[in-house]
């Protein structure tokens, strides 16, 4: 048995405060717990705790002194070194353990690790089972393929294509799903999702109103006032739209089938009128006018 | 599946040398977390956490304010080298 004043680097004479001191500067540096893995300061602090067992309080101390090696100090030595054949806490917390493991609850170590290693981090445990991320992509439909539907095909950045199926009447911002496209999973995880952002663009003259489409439509005052039949855009094509007599402007007229959406759940056109007049009034024209003003005035705020 | 062994309070102090009411006061103080808290009985797991937290009281004279600052860091030291001999096995 090595001597414990040497042991703990301090005299024979050395106040019981002086051992301890010098026990918990060398346990310090030595514990287990704060060299993980070093066997070789493991073995010292074994060492270190026994003579301090040894010398540690003024009882043990007297009987070690009085050279006394009797049978309970002897025990007492066998029952510190069972002990600390047992897994220091860090030995008990390297495969995972229930304390270490409750600090990584919640907290995102993969995306920390990610940033730390990089592309290049070698994988291979089971454990570090992981689902790929998921992966966002924007895509711009033209009004009418939003309206009717349409397939499309994109290529990912991985290289692989991705068939989008556009459903008619789709939503602006509307992300759908392809479950397993996203980025690869870790050691045999799952991939991620990955989502295409649908972008609806603008088409001039046509605005949606959920599933409705709303279109102006200029019409002359002869129209307006006799009503007649004119050719009315729609994203099907052109139709003829009958307009009754005697509309105003901001009459709203409604064609069935025209808006978004397929088959029964296909929304309507809703078609505005908008009376214009000539670009530059002929004079004759205005004469007329006032002719029949003179026969059938009428005060339109009053109406 | 191995199923951790458990031992009752009075032999886990007995093994790692603390006493019971020692060990009562690391529970309450929530520094030890039993595998079976109802019947107060501890695995493998939770004697290593008292042995530590003795030897951090008893030899390093840490107290009690500064000992779940202590613990909390040591979790997430072990934690973090878990994570990093994970990640470059």
């Amino acid at each position: 048995m090595n001597d414990p004043y040497k042991m703990l680097g301090v005299s024979s004479s050395a106040t019981l405060d002086e051992i301890k001191k010098a026990y918990r500067k060398l346990a310090k540096s030595l514990h287990p717990d704060l060299n993980p893995g070093n066997k070789e300061s493991e073995k010292k602090f074994k060492e270190v705790s026994h003579a301090f067992d040894l010398i540690g309080t003024a009882e043990a101390r007297a009987k070690f002194d009085r050279g006394e090696t009797d049978d309970q100090q002897r025990q007492k030595y066998e029952e510190h070194s069972q002990r600390q054949k047992q897994n220091s806490f860090y030995d008990s917390q390297q495969s995972y353990g229930r304390y270490s493991s409750s600090f990584g609850e919640g907290f995102d170590g993969e995306e920390l690790f990610s940033s730390i290693f990089g592309g290049g981090r070698r994988r291979g445990s089971s454990q570090m089972k992981t689902a790929g991320a998921d992966e966002l992509y924007q895509l711009e439909v033209e009004f009418r393929e939003a309206a009717l539907g349409a397939e499309k095909i994109i290529t990912l950045p991985n290289g692989k294509k991705l068939q989008v199926k556009i459903p008619a009447g789709v939503e602006d911002g509307k992300k759908l799903r392809f479950k397993g496209l996203g980025g690869s999973g870790h050691g045999n995880g799952p991939a991620g999702d990955a989502y295409v952002q649908i972008h609806i663009k603008r088409l001039e003259g046509f605005t949606r109103k959920g599933v409705d489409i709303e279109t102006e439509v200029a019409v002359s005052i002869f129209e307006a006032i006799t009503g007649g039949e004119i050719e009315v855009p729609t994203i099907d094509g052109v139709v003829m739209m009958k307009i009754p007599s005697g509309v105003c402007t901001g009459t709203k007229l409604r064609i069935k089938g025209k808006g978004m959406g397929q088959g029964d759940s296909r929304g309507n056109q809703i078609v505005k009128l908008k009376i214009v007049l000539p670009k530059n009034i002929d004079p004759d024209l205005a004469e007329s006018i006032k002719n029949l003003q003179h026969k059938f005035d009428y005060n339109p705020r009053n109406v | 599946m191995n199923i951790p062994l458990r031992k009752k309070l009075e032999e886990s102090s007995e093994s790692c040398g603390v006493p019971c009411e020692m060990i009562i006061h690391f529970i309450e103080a929530e520094w030890i977390s039993p595998i079976d808290r109802e019947h107060r009985m501890l695995d493998d797991e939770d004697e290593a956490r008292v042995k530590l937290i003795w030897e951090l009281r008893e030899d390093f004279g840490v107290n009690d304010e500064a000992m779940p600052i202590i613990l909390h860091l040591l979790d997430q030291l072990n934690f973090f080298h878990w994570k990093i001999k994970q990640s470059i096995l």
